[in-house]
Parts: C-alpha cells; structure tokens; sequence
C-alpha cells in the first residue's frame, strides 16, 4: 500500500466524515483514494476549487463537530494557510486531520519549500511519519489527538514518504452512518478578532503546553538501539532524525555497520523536549538526520545550551549535510563516515564518477507534452502568431508548465497558481512589449479569477491565453468545476468559463480548437490585434482523458504514418513541434511510432508536402485496438 | 528471507513502470515478502524519464537505493539504463530492453544537425558493460507482439528477470500478480507475455547466470 492510500485507510479506520481537497503532487492519491472511497463508503468527498476553499470545507464540518480531513502540496499549504492560521485559533471540535506534503528534490514543485515551520509558526501540533505503516497510524491517532486537544493536526510528509509502497497492518474499520449534527449555537465560539483573538491565544499557549507533555511518552518517539546488534559502537555519539532521513539513518547504519542509538521523533511541534534532553545529556556528539532546515538541528542546538553546552552538533551548521535536495542512505552513511573516520562500504563518490563519464552524451528526456496534448497546438499556434514579434510570456502551473522546459523553450515567468495575471499586469504597465498570460482552467478556476477581476478593473491591455482541456490533467485527470459531468456526478453544476469569463467583464473573448493547427495562428493573431484585455479559450479534452473516454466508448485510437515517398525531409513535424511519437529513420525521414501516436492529426495539418496520413482503412487502428490496455499506470492512482 | 535484494527499474512514463512494480509489490505479499518500493508520479510521467526503486531485505529501510548497491537493473527502454547506472553494483545484473525511444530534444537536435546520430542499444550496452559483464538485452517488444499484445512489454520484461534465481519474488506469485492488477480481458494474454519473456530468458541469460527450476 502506497503511504497516500495508508492515509485514507488511516482517516476511514478514525469514521472520518468529510474530505475535501484540490490535487497536488505527491498527495494526488490521497484525493483519488478518497474520491474511490466516497463511492463506496459513507462520506462526503469533495475536489475543491483551492486548496484554501478544501481547508475551510474541512473547518466547517470539524466547528460542526464532525471528523474531517483535507491535503495538499506544500505550496497549496501557502494558498489555504490565511485560513489555517486562524483556525489554530478558534480550534474545531471534530477532529481535523490536514495531510501537508513537502517535496525536497522539487520533483514537481516550484520550491522545496520546508512546510514544518507551519507547526510551530500557528500552534498546531505536527505529526511525520517515515513509512506507510506510520502514515496510517498517524493520521488515525492524530484525529483523537486533534478532538482531544480541540485543534487540527498536522500531518506532514515528503515526496519519499508518500509514494513509497509497503505492508501496511490494517485496524478495524468501524464505520458509522454518516449523519448531519446541529449545530451548537454557541455565540463568539469560532469567532476570532480582537478581545476573541487574545482570549483564543492563552489557551492556545496552555494547549501547546499539555500537548508537549503528552508527546513525551507518545508512542511515535522512540529511541531505537536495535539498528545494528552487535556493530561497531561510538560511546558518547547518537543520531536524532525524522521523516525520511530517519529511513536514510537506519539504513547509513547498516551500511557502515553501525550501533548506534537513534531517536526517531515523530511529534516535531511541539517537540518532546524532556525525551530530548534525556537522550542529548550523555552524549559527547549527536548527529541530525533531517531533509531540508534545520530544523530539529536549531532546536537541538537550543536544548543543549542548557542540559549539555559542549555537545557536539554534526548537521548542516558544520556543512556536513546539504540543505538542498533529498537525501538517500548513500549520503548518510557519506556523512557518518566522516565524522566518525570510517571508510564507506562503497566509494560512492567514485561511483558517481564514472556514472557522470558514462552518460556523456546521453541525452535528456526531461516530461514533455503527450502525443495528443491540446497544449502542443496551442503553444505552436502561439509562437507562429507571434513570430517576429518580441512578446512577453506570462505562464502558470499545470502541464503547460513545460513549455519553457526543453526542447520548447518557451516561456518568461513561472511563480505560482493562479500568478500570471498579476504578473502579466505588472509585466504591461513595466515592459515595452506586449505580454501575453496563460493559464489552464483549473489554474484559472484555484486562483486566477481575482487576477483578471483586476486586470478587466485596470483597463490592462495584455492577452490571456485559457487552455481548457476539461480536467486537472497535471495530477491525474481528476475533474475540476469546470469539468464535463461524469453520470454519477449529476449533483455538480458545471462552471460554464465562457460565461464566467465574460461575466467579470471580458468583452473579447475567442474560442479556438488546438487540433485546427492551420486555423488558429490567424485566430489568435487576429484577437493580439484587438485592443484592451482579451481572453482566448483554447479549448480541447486533455488526449489523456480524451482518449480514456474513446476506450470507455469502444472507439479505436488511430495512429498516423509516414508516407516515404512523399517525405522530402522538411520537419515541420519536428521543428516547435515536438512530439515523442515522432523521430528520424534510418533514412532520416520522419517516422510515427504507432504505440505512441494518438491519432491527433495536428503533425499532418502542419506537413507542408501532406506526407502524413491516418492509418485509418489501411490496419485496424493500434494492435489490440486501444491504447494503454492496461499496461499504463495512470499518473494518479496505480 | 534473510536477503537483501535491490533493483532498480527504469524507463519512459507511460511504458506502465508503476503498474510493473506495483505488481511485484503485491506478489511480494501474496509470497509474504516485504517488499517497499519509491516511485514517481505528477510531472515525471509525461513521457519523461522514470525510475522506481524496488527493494526486498531484512536490512532495508530506504526505498531508494544507495548509489552503487542495486542488485540488478531492469530498463523498459534501453537509454534509460545508463540514466541511472550510478545505482548499479559492480557485476551486478542488467536486463535491457532492446526498445530505444528517442527523447524529443534529441531528434531536435539531429534535424538542426544533420551529422548527429542517435545515441543506441550499442553504445549503452558497451557503457554499461565498463560496470558489469552480466548485460542480458531482450527484445520485449518482439516477445509481447508474439503473446499478442504491444503493450505487455513491461511484464514480458518481468517474466525474464523473474527467470534469475537471485530475483526474490518467485513466478508463481508475480503470476498471481499479474492476473490480479491488469483489466480482466487482458490477463490471458500478458501471462502469455509473462511466459514468452522467461522462455526468452532462459534461452539468452541462464548460460551465464543462476536461473530458477522450471
């Protein structure tokens, strides 16, 4: 069970009621899970517009008095966080679980953003686990922690804990109906300003401070001297980690054959600062595994001041460990090796070595736009609208943040959700030339509506590029507001964009189809023309989700081909095009691989010489018919 | 089991990398194996590179791998190998597949150069070979079209490593595996996949390395 779904199992083994979230990775599947569960099982699972408008959905039912949870992305944590803090003050009734996920490495992130300092910055008691066993443990327990102590509970991972598979011990499900509560009606009771605020936060403080004292024997901190019976022992030298660095530290020790004893912390706001004093008081040298700040490291630092002044502090202050990217039992037992002067059991720096001479010349193959992808089309049509003219490019976050990846190269600012509107209304009153902005419609749905609202208000002038390819294709295909109703969804109201977009006061609004490759530069040519702001609606399913559907329908996916004889080596298909079912024969002409190719037909309006063709008539379509019986893992739930 | 078993596995998101090792992940528990995998999902999938680290052991901890420990490399695509050889022990065992897939900025670059040529199968089993003599190449392409599936790749590739007698899932349940994770209507024909794959195997990798019984 991967960690993400021992979350769920973790919240539905606690008779969690309500889930609300907006998908992010490395929690996507927890979002997926539940939405599988809410199917099944008696609960509300909600995909929220934002990860703030999911956090409140989630106070909401915890005030009423029901037990629910939301998770998300450490940068989503940023979006729901004004929220959050105030919700530290007025505290909630049913328990509330909030599963907040950091990605050292940036895998796909903007930031490596270290989201622990979200505990201790609003009062909320934090819980990490390192494996998914841990994972559904905490989250169980952190829902009667959180009603005991009338405060959510933070859970917080990263990326290498939620997505690492293990054999997770399951509990007793216990499910009761879901039933609606009344709601107490007790005037001021979640109401925080002024005199409220103040009240609010004395208790806040004497609550941190019962939560302290029942951390010091939780369950989740533990001192392990097991790791490696019989290894070689430093007197005097002990390790301190968390999270996955504490995976990393057992295993460092294995590698270097290693007993040394280890506490593993596993509540890390407020920390159990007895536990810690009586495990740092002895010691000549304590060694701190953690990804990221140093987090423990400062506090530890603090703690010795007083019970042990001379203790010896092997973390990032000396520069031992990086503070950037993730860390591996390599780098661990790296560390240990030097500061305890022993060789590793593997040269790992000889290793790399040769690995780096190795892949000379390899090249890379960085995520890039699927066979199919809507975005190919309209990034093309963009870049041809606008050839010779030096633009500014607005971006945001989904697929589409690609574009300024290789090979397209596309592409000026990336900040966050929902930010290229702003951006672009700083970049036109700031810049010479004009600006575009563009963003997908779940983007534009989470946080680009107030962006517009603005620069409809500031008379701007620049363009927005909607890609509306109708899901969160980014994460998983899972549906926004905007996306078309699924059967068992008939309860949602489908959010109409055109009518929205004109609604705040869009005047000029364009509606292209990606695929009509030889329509559209003129199209969008025509609407950078026009004067004032402008949005053009670029509108085609995502080819995941698109083609999902044609498989649900029984419809055959076609590939294109090649035809040699008329393929006069042009690249038209390749040059800004870029598609990974297209490469070069032996005879250097274009080639489709019809696994890969999606039947799009945009490659074969763009041939200038008509040599690409449906294979339509002459096979019957893709071996087996559809594509991906099977064998794909979709990017969210496998 | 008192063995400690890495492997690495690496290939091209939407080769179903996921799903493969998902797949041993639950034979592991059908055998009662304890088997932890790291994996990669969001943004690593459209058709970028992906790896996913698998490990079996009394002493695992880490799902990933230290660098220069895996046991064995499995690649769904053959570039993709030498992407992650830095895990690879020296002599341990690479499984190749013969398939290369081209990155998009490559073929960029040989249309804008007219002398660059593709990187192939050839140099990387020559690169891959300065770490370990046990590089075992396979067409997996050719072995699924033969069980009558394109897209069985993946678990023609699983039927050949599973043929190694170092590998610590036996066939048996990664069988059982296979017919529980894949849509009803094609388990038939990747357990063809499956078999075809360590047929295949036998016949190239049993000569030099220690295979399993029939």
């Amino acid at each position: 069970m991967m960690a993400n779904e021992a979350m769920v199992r973790g919240a539905l083994e606690a008779d969690v009621k309500l889930f609300a979230a907006y998908p992010g990775s490395p929690t996507s599947e927890i979002l997926d899970a539940f939405a599988e569960t809410g199917r099944q099982m008696d609960l509300v699972a909600e995909v929220s517009s934002n990860e703030k408008v999911a956090l409140e959905t989630a106070a909401g039912a915890a005030m009423a008095g029901l037990r629910s949870m939301t998770s998300m992305k450490s940068v989503g944590m940023n979006v729901a966080c004004d929220s959050y803090f105030s919700l530290a003050y007025t505290g909630v009734k049913g328990g509330m679980v909030i599963a907040m996920a950091d990605d050292p490495h940036a895998h796909s992130s903007q930031s490596e953003q270290d989201g622990r300092f979200f505990g201790p910055a609003a009062y909320v008691p934090m819980l990490e686990p390192s494996d998914p066993q841990e994972a559904k443990d905490m989250v169980k327990a952190a829902f009667d922690l959180s009603e005991r102590h009338g405060v959510q509970v933070l859970v917080r991972t990263v990326t290498r804990v939620n997505h690492q598979s293990g054999i997770v011990e399951l509990g007793e499900l216990g499910r009761t109906p879901f039933k609606k509560v009344p709601w107490p009606h007790e005037p001021t009771r979640f109401i925080t300003v002024a005199d409220r605020a103040r009240a609010f936060k004395a208790g806040m403080l004497g609550r941190t401070a019962a939560l302290e004292k029942e951390f010091e024997s939780s369950p989740f901190n533990r001192i392990r001297k097991d790791v490696v019976p019989g290894g070689k022992r430093f007197e005097g030298t002990g390790i301190v980690a968390s999270s996955a660095g504490y995976n990393y530290a057992v295993e460092a020790c294995r590698l270097m054959g290693l007993d040394l004893p280890i506490l593993k912390l596993g509540t890390t706001f407020p920390l159990p600062r007895r536990l810690i004093f009586g495990f740092i008081e002895g010691l000549r040298r304590v060694i701190v595994v953690e990804e990221l700040s140093p987090y423990l490291e400062q506090n530890i630092r603090a703690l010795a001041k007083d019970v042990n002044p001379k203790l010896e502090i092997a973390g990032k202050g000396p520069g031992l460990f990086s503070e950037a990217l993730e860390y591996n039992p390599n780098i661990v037992a790296t560390v240990l090796g030097k500061v305890l002067g022993l060789p590793t059991p593997v040269d790992y720096a000889g290793v790399l070595e040769r690995a780096k001479r190795l892949k000379e010349g390899l090249p890379n193959r960085p995520p890039t736009f699927c066979p199919g992808c809507p975005h190919r089309g309209t990034i093309h049509a963009l870049r041809k609208a606008l050839r010779g003219v030096k633009h500014v490019l607005a971006t945001d976050i989904g697929c589409y943040s690609m574009a300024p990846l290789e090979p397209l190269r596309y592409g000026d600012t990336l900040l966050s959700m929902g930010a290229s509107l702003g951006v672009a209304e700083g970049l036109r009153r700031s810049v010479e030339e004009p600006v575009v902005a563009m963003i997908g419609d779940s983007t534009f749905l989470h946080a680009g509506i107030p962006g517009l609202v603005n620069a409809v208000h500031q008379r701007a002038d620049f363009k927005l590029v909607l890609l509306d390819n109708a899901v969160t294709a980014m994460t998983g295909q899972q549906h926004n507001p905007a996306s078309p109703h699924e059967e068992d969804d008939a309860a949602q109201q489908r959010i109409d964009l055109d009518a929205l977009v004109k609604g705040l006061g869009v005047a000029d609004v364009t509606v292209i189809d990606p695929y009509q490759i030889k329509d559209t530069p003129g199209q969008i040519k025509e609407a950078l023309a026009r004067p004032g702001v402008g949005v053009i609606i670029s509108r085609r399913d995502c080819a995941l989700y698109g083609d999902r559907n044609k498989r649900r329908k029984g419809e055959k996916i076609v590939p294109n081909k090649v035809d040699k004889q008329v393929c006069k080596r042009a690249y038209t298909c390749v040059r800004d095009f870029h598609c990974p079912s297209i490469s070069l024969d032996a005879d250097r002409q274009a080639s489709i691989d019809p696994a890969l190719c999606d039947g799009c037909m945009k490659c074969a309006k763009l041939c200038p010489l008509g040599a690409i063709q449906s294979t339509q008539g002459s096979m019957a379509g893709r071996q087996e018919g559809s594509k991906g019986t099977g064998q794909q893992g979709t990017t969210g739930g496998a | 089991m008192s063995k400690n078993f890495s492997l690495m596995m690496a290939g091209v998101g939407g080769q179903g990398l996921v799903l493969l090792s998902n797949i041993i992940g639950t034979a592991g528990a059908i055998a009662g194996i304890r088997v932890i995998t790291g994996e990669q999902h969001g943004l690593s999938q459209r058709s970028g590179s992906i790896q996913v680290h698998l490990r079996v052991g009394p002493d695992v901890r880490s799902p990933l791998i230290p660098v220069g420990s895996a046991d064995a490399i499995l690649s769904l695509e053959a570039l993709e190998t030498l992407r992650y050889i830095e895990y690879l022990k020296d002599g341990g065992v690479a499984v190749i597949n013969k398939r290369v897939m081209h990155p998009v900025g490559e073929t960029g670059e040989l249309v804008n150069d007219k002398t660059r040529q593709y990187m192939g199968l050839e140099q990387v089993v020559e690169r891959v070979g300065q770490v370990t003599n046990h590089v075992l190449t396979l067409d997996a392409l050719e072995v699924a079209r033969r069980a009558g599936n394109a897209l069985t790749e993946n678990v023609a590739l699983l039927g050949a490593i599973s043929v190694l007698e170092e590998f610590p899932v036996p066939p048996e349940p990664l069988k059982g595996a296979v017919a529980r994770m894949v849509p009803k209507k094609a388990v038939e024909v990747n357990l063809k996949a499956f078999r075809l794959g360590a047929e295949a195997a036998r016949d190239r990798f049993c000569k030099e390395l220690a295979c399993r019984g029939d």
